[in-house]
């Protein structure tokens, strides 16, 4: 087999046990939600943390519910396939319904949770392999060794975001709520990243993520997410685009956003998606060239490097493709876009 | 020994009452229930855990290893590197060139260098972190015609030839003559890409080594008999006193038909620390093991006249082997020797080269060796069709080879159905009225095969038997067949069941079947070239044909009738009428049980239960029980490398697949695929089926996703079922299994195979389809969505400048 | 820790790094669950967990307390218990379309259909694919598995199981065969 490196399971019944928990243990422990990220990683030997404090029984944690004021609280520990088969989250969160419908395959979808999708590890070709490979290789940035194999004399790790769930967030203005052995703090998901693939988000040790809070989105609300990958299921993403289009009267454009990811250390904007597609009508001329020119400058905005295994130039091709048919998805109330 | 014995294709009795239905599989239940053992399945009292250490380099020198520290580890029992196991071996005998630890060199990233045993998995794999390896690295070959153009340092010292490791050069007719006459002749290059087996199972071996001295080792293989003769030679133990065991095997495809390294490890670490000794090959390990399919980069000259018939082939293969020979000296022969049917070749040359890299060898996978040029010529041929403006279906029509006769290349044809496939696969896919008339972006596209039933060479040259079985024939009414066979899944100790219960007239409970235990059953070779059914399917039949006439004899005299009088169906015996007639009245299928009276009873006549019959049999003639065996007819050219290839029978495929193809993505889809496979006689359409649609699903993935092979720094590009990507449900095409039946006058009832033949055409089929479906030749695997947006567009640049010549290779 | 494994409490003894397809394995002795990368990328070692189909090679042994487990050798007997015949229907069909090659996918793949059936007795087609495109076969090409987890809805609606390829489509026979 292929086995865990030894540690020491804390099951905690509460979130304040969790936080206290983990303010105890400190760097040494690390926290696990549906594991799907987490064990296969450690098996490779990425993380071998002293205490593994597991979340699955903590009941705050859990479930999907909506505020007063229309915003939609997902829990952290909410199943993927909770979230891509929930009515309100299809109906508010349409893009994000649709990218977690596409996370890996159907078993993993029932284990692994969304917080756990948000804080998914990024991921290398040179990185996700075995210990003995990677010793193999001489180790890299991210983990035991000084070079980058992706971007020769790289100072800098670039190993992709590839979590499907975080580009529909971010389309969705979601903040995180997140607690600590300092408190409760709130942050918006775009504030969240950071450049560096080694860790890409604002997380400090023994923080939890305890929610994700989805402001409501207006009744012309339409999304969708695109995912380029080679098999109809399991595979991470080779691109993911997730696109937003709010429309009012007239079938007129009034917000839009566009987000891509599987690129770099974290997902990325585009910002001029706002000011191109805002008062664009859909279904003329004038929205189908706003998407052309998107994708066209999508293209030149990202870069694919060789840390996703695969065809890198063909997956920049594919960038103004998957940016056209998403949008063109969203506007007709479609999606995912998905080869199978 | 009754070789050669023609045992003729029709049924025992008279009607097959089990051969030619759906019938469940003997261990079917067993598999569905969780009750099936596999290797990793076995738990022995007190058994440790082994690891393998494994190579960091390519290539390098072994300068030093240092194990003192893993010794001293709690819970380690024993640690071996190749000077515990120095002696070479390697399945075929004139290229042993493996040894079970590395001695001195390795050869490529993931090699085998030490191994440990200990009392878990975890005490095992923190030791091998302890054992201190120095090497020296050189000079890694990663890509074959590097490894030919130089050879310093060689890969394997003290080769006359560097880094070659097999060479084959073979002329049929004059071929220069016959292309410079040609009215059309076709020329271009080919690349095949690796791919492995990636069978779900990963390969596992436990060692057991008895105070008497027997040891016993049970391995995920599908060549126990080879394994134990390996085991014999490297350990130095006494064949007798070897037991190999083959449990319920999780797959294989060619991919366990190799000795490894781990069977040899395991027995070594059970003899030296006395106890039980287990190793599970990772995943990542188990794609380091490898003997995958050959990458290959061929070039083909085929010419024709402006009628289409064929005139001449002309290829040369550079075949990439991986670091060692494993098989490689066959898949150089089979890279040329199997490509001359279903068509007939009126000249043909092959020069094929395979060359050792610093890479996991190659070895065998389903289709050994003639996959790769397949897909090279039947892309030729197609070309040849599109130029010379003939139907794709009919340009292979005109050049069909026939049944029996005899190729260019001196192999015996026998039964031959390919013709009827081609009808077949038209008609189903009503290619007639699609066929070049599909929107832009979907297309269709055929292609055929044939392959070998068996092949006639032993690997290891010997007059004995190639496939050997034995009966037992118990007073209670069950017959147990003992076979050498490796059931890998695709049901050879079903097959055995079914011929069985034919031959004798029995129910199909009445007989079980034991299998692959060196101790318990006569030698069968193993399961590779698709040689069990035909093979082991004679042996049986032989050995029930040396035991039927005692109990017919034995129920007769006691009857008092004429033997032509006494039948067995279903599991009871009854007495036909004077003069004999077919067996009226009783029951058809199901599952018969012994001692209820079959239906003819009431009408007066005498019967009996089989047991009652054996147990007369017994009194009369002593313990029952009879050996059967299977030996091919001489075959084969006669020239050096002529039996290589030569099969007692063939098997023919054709496929129609159709595509679609995204011109934005350049992804192509493949919508379905229909396969019309001559299997000779499907014993069991069911499993013929499944073994179509399983080959042709294998197909469709080597051209479309998956690739094996090696990263830049000489790595594994990816070693796990996660970036070598096979297809899932919703990747796999909609597969149509179109069953042939060719009736082989030398196979068991007329049975060929059906486990390899029918992945070749589709690799073809589906570069053929996307030529009709817009208008581009793929001739380099993997068929990527890269490589068509790439020739897209040049098929677009060239129709924009100076239109493309008509010919690749140009027309003469 | 206590496991509840197709109905019986078991009292077992395994440290925490250990998986559920571990303990499952190694210490109950329930070999039929698989394990083909122990990685979460083949799905052979799925098995139920409160009714859903999971991955048992990435779940922790101890985070399955407390849960209903069901094995691939609990079907059986859990039909038998319900007062069924013979092996689970699923199982049974499996068996009966020749879905089972190697066999070694087929627990996962089984307890995956077994679980959609229990979700949705009279899936699509389209749904019986997406429901198994987590567990990897090596063997059939899958036609085989779809057909009998369609032959189980079909009887489920009361209509004949469509024909297979080989069955309707006769012409590749010599006439006069079967
Ligand atoms: C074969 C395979 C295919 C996959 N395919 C995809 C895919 O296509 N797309 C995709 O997006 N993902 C994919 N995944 C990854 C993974 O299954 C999902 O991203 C899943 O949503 C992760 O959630 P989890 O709960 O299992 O995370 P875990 O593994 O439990 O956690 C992931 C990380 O987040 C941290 N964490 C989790 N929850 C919290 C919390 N509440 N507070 C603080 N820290 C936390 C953990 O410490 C860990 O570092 C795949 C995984 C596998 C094995
Ligand atoms: S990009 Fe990849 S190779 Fe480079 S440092 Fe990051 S993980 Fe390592
Ligand atoms: S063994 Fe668990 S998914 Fe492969
Ligand atoms: S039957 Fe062999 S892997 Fe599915």
């Amino acid at each position: 087999m292929l086995r865990l490196p030894r540690f020491e399971l804390r099951q905690p019944t509460s979130l304040g046990e969790a936080v206290t928990l983990l303010r105890e243990e400190g760097a040494g422990a690390m926290v696990m939600a549906g594991g799907t990220d987490l064990l296969p990683n450690m098996k490779h030997e990425l993380f071998t943390p002293r205490v593994v404090v597991s979340l699955g029984r903590v009941p705050e944690l859990r479930g999907i519910t909506r505020d007063p004021d229309g915003t939609l609280v997902v829990g952290a520990m909410a199943r993927i396939a909770e979230i891509a088969s929930s009515e309100s989250v299809r109906k508010q969160a349409p893009a994000l319904a649709q990218a977690a419908g596409l996370v890996a395959g159907p078993q993993l979808r029932r284990a692994g949770t969304i917080g756990g999708n948000v804080l998914l590890d990024t991921r290398c070709q040179y990185y996700n392999q075995s210990y003995f490979w990677r010793s193999a290789l001489g180790f890299c940035l991210k983990k035991d060794g000084v070079v980058c194999h992706v971007v020769a004399g790289g100072s800098r790790c670039v190993a992709a975001a590839s979590a499907d769930c975080a580009p529909a967030l971010m389309t969705l203005g979601a903040v995180l709520e997140i607690v600590g052995a300092n408190g409760h703090r709130t942050v918006a998901i775009d504030e969240f990243w950071l450049g560096d693939g080694i860790v890409n988000r604002r997380l400090a040790v023994g923080e939890i993520l305890v929610a994700i809070r989805i402001p409501p989105t207006p009744p012309g609300h339409r999304g969708a997410y695109g995912k380029l990958r080679e098999r109809g299921s399991i595979d991470f993403p080779l691109l993911g685009v997730a696109c937003r289009l709010d429309v009012g009267d007239g079938d007129r454009v009034e917000h839009g956003d566009l987000v891509l990811t599987a690129l770099a250390a974290r997902p990325k904007r585009i910002p001029q998606a706002a000011s191109r597609l805002v008062s664009t009508r859909l279904g003329t001329e004038e929205f189908r060239a706003a998407i052309d020119e998107l994708g066209a400058l999508a293209h030149r905005q990202c870069h694919t490097l060789a840390n996703v295994p695969g065809d890198q130039e063909w997956r920049r091709e594919m960038i103004p493709v998957y940016v056209r048919r998403t949008l063109q998805a969203a506007a007709a109330g479609n999606g995912p876009v998905h080869h199978v | 020994m009754a070789s050669r014995d023609i045992h003729g294709i029709d049924a025992p009795w008279g009607a097959f009452r089990h051969v030619g239905r759906d019938l469940r599989k003997v261990d079917g239940l067993a598999k569905a229930t969780g009750a099936a053992m596999y290797t990793d399945d076995i738990a022995l009292p007190g058994m440790l855990h082994a690891k393998t250490l494994r190579s960091p380099h390519a290539h390098a020198r072994i300068r030093s290893i240092d194990a003192a520290d893993a010794l001293r580890l709690a819970g380690v029992h024993a640690v071996i590197t190749g000077e515990h196991l120095p002696v070479t071996y390697g399945i075929l005998p004139w290229t042993q060139d493996e040894t079970a630890l590395a001695v001195g060199k390795v050869r490529f990233v993931g090699e085998p260098v030490a191994a440990v045993a200990a009392v878990d998995e975890d005490a095992a794999n923190a030791a091998l972190k302890l054992i201190r390896v120095e090497y020296e690295p050189l000079h890694a070959y990663l890509d074959p015609f590097e490894s030919l153009a130089r050879h310093d340092p060689p890969i394997h010292e003290g080769r006359k030839d560097g880094n070659v490791s097999k060479h084959v050069h073979l002329a049929f007719g004059d071929v220069d003559a016959a292309l410079a006459e040609a009215d059309v002749v076709i020329e271009d290059d080919y690349v095949f890409h690796g791919t492995t087996h990636a069978a779900i199972e990963p390969h596992c071996a436990v060692g057991h080594y008895g105070a008497d001295g027997v040891l016993t080792v049970w391995s995920s293989t599908q060549i126990t008999h080879y394994v134990h003769r390996a085991l014999a030679r490297v350990l130095d133990v006494p064949a007798h006193r070897i037991r190999v065991i083959q449990p319920c095997l999780g797959g294989a495809f060619g991919g366990k038909s190799d000795p490894f390294s781990l069977e040899f490890v395991v027995a070594k670490l059970a003899m030296t620390t006395g106890r039980p000794v287990k190793m599970l090959y990772t995943r990542e390990e188990v794609f380091y093991t490898h003997r995958g399919r050959h990458p290959m980069h061929m070039r083909y000259r085929t010419g024709a006249t402006r009628e289409g018939r064929l005139v001449g082939v002309d290829a040369t293969i550079v075949i990439d082997g991986g670091a060692y020979s494993s098989y490689g000296l066959v898949t150089t022969y089979y890279a040329g020797q199997l490509l001359t049917g279903p068509y007939a070749f009126a000249t043909y040359r092959f020069d094929s080269t395979r060359a050792f890299t610093n890479k996991p060898p190659c070895g065998p996978k389903r289709g050994h060796g003639s996959v790769q040029p397949r897909f090279a010529f039947e892309v030729q041929l197609d070309e040849l069709a599109s130029t010379l403006e003939i139907d794709p279906i009919e340009i292979r029509r005109r050049n069909l080879l026939g049944e029996h006769t005899t190729t260019v290349n001196g192999q015996r044809i026998t039964s031959n159905g390919f013709a009827r496939c081609l009808d077949v696969v038209e008609h189903a896919s009503n290619w007639k009225t699609r066929h070049g008339q599909l929107p832009f972006g979907r297309g269709m596209g055929v292609a055929g095969s044939m392959y070998i039933s068996g092949t006639n060479y032993p690997i290891y040259p010997n007059p004995m038997p190639q496939a050997a079985v034995q009966l037992k024939i118990d007073r209670s009414g069950l017959v147990t067949v003992f076979t050498g066979a490796n059931d890998i899944g695709q049901g050879s100790n079903s097959i055995a069941q079914y011929l069985v219960a034919e031959e004798l007239g029995l129910a199909l409970d009445q007989v079980r079947v034991v299998s692959a235990d060196t101790d318990l059953c006569p030698v069968d070779l193993g399961a590779y070239s698709s040689r069990e059914t035909f093979m082991v399917g004679n042996a049986l039949i032989d050995a029930c044909r040396k035991v039927r006439p005692l109990v017919v004899r034995a129920v007769a005299d006691h009857w008092q009738v004429d033997p032509s009088r006494v039948r067995f169906v279903d599991g009871v015996v009854v007495e036909l009428d004077d003069p004999p007639l077919q067996p009226a009245g009783v029951a058809v299928g199901g599952e018969a049980r012994p001692g209820a009276s079959p239906p003819d009873a009431a009408a007066g006549r005498r019967w009996m239960t089989a047991a009652e019959a054996f147990q007369l049999a017994e009194a009369r003639f002593d313990t029952l029980g009879a050996t059967g065996a299977y030996n091919t007819p001489t075959l084969g050219g006669d020239y050096r490398g002529g039996t290589i290839g030569a099969a007692p029978a063939y098997s023919f495929t054709a496929h129609v697949v159709e595509v679609s193809v995204d011109v934005e993505t350049g992804r192509i889809t493949c919508e379905k695929v229909w396969i019309a496979h001559d299997c000779g006689r499907a014993l069991n359409p069911m499993l013929v089926a499944g073994q179509m649609e399983g080959s042709a699903y294998m197909g469709v993935a080597e051209a479309l996703m998956e690739a094996h092979g090696v990263n830049r720094f000489g790595l594994h590009a990816g070693p796990s079922l996660l970036d070598y990507r096979i297809p899932t449900t919703v990747d796999t095409p909609e597969l149509a299994a179109l069953i042939v039946e060719s009736l082989d006058p030398e196979g068991p009832y007329g049975a060929k195979e059906a486990g390899e033949g029918p992945l070749h055409p589709a690799i073809p089929a589906i570069s053929n389809a996307v030529f009709d479906a817009v208008g581009i030749r793929l001739k380099h695997l993997p068929f990527t969505p890269g490589k068509v947006l790439a020739a897209l567009r040049a098929r677009k640049d060239a129709a924009a400048g100076t239109p493309a010549p008509a010919l690749a290779g140009g027309a003469r | 820790m206590h496991l509840k494994v197709n109905g019986d409490v078991h009292d077992v003894d395994a440290p925490d790094h250990w998986t559920l397809l571990e303990v499952l394995r190694y210490r109950l002795g329930l070999t039929g669950s698989k394990q083909g990368c122990d990685k979460g990328d083949c799905g052979a070692c799925t098995v139920l967990v409160d009714g859903e189909p999971m991955i048992s090679c990435l779940i922790l042994a101890r985070e399955a307390e407390g849960r209903e487990i069901v094995t691939i050798e609990g079907l059986w007997p859990l039909h038998l218990a319900r007062g069924g015949e013979g092996p689970d229907p699923v199982q049974d069909a499996f068996d009966r379309y020749g879905a089972l090659q190697c066999g070694f996918c087929q627990s996962g793949m089984i307890l995956s259909a077994r679980a959609l059936l229990d979700r949705t007795p009279s899936p699509t087609d389209e749904e019986i694919a997406r429901a198994l495109s987590g567990n990897l076969c090596r063997c059939t090409g899958y036609t085989q598995i779809l057909q009998a987890v369609q032959s189980i809805v079909a009887r489920a609606r009361g209509v004949e199981p469509p024909r297979r390829s080989w069955e309707a489509a006769n012409v590749g026979r010599q006439a006069g065969e079967r």
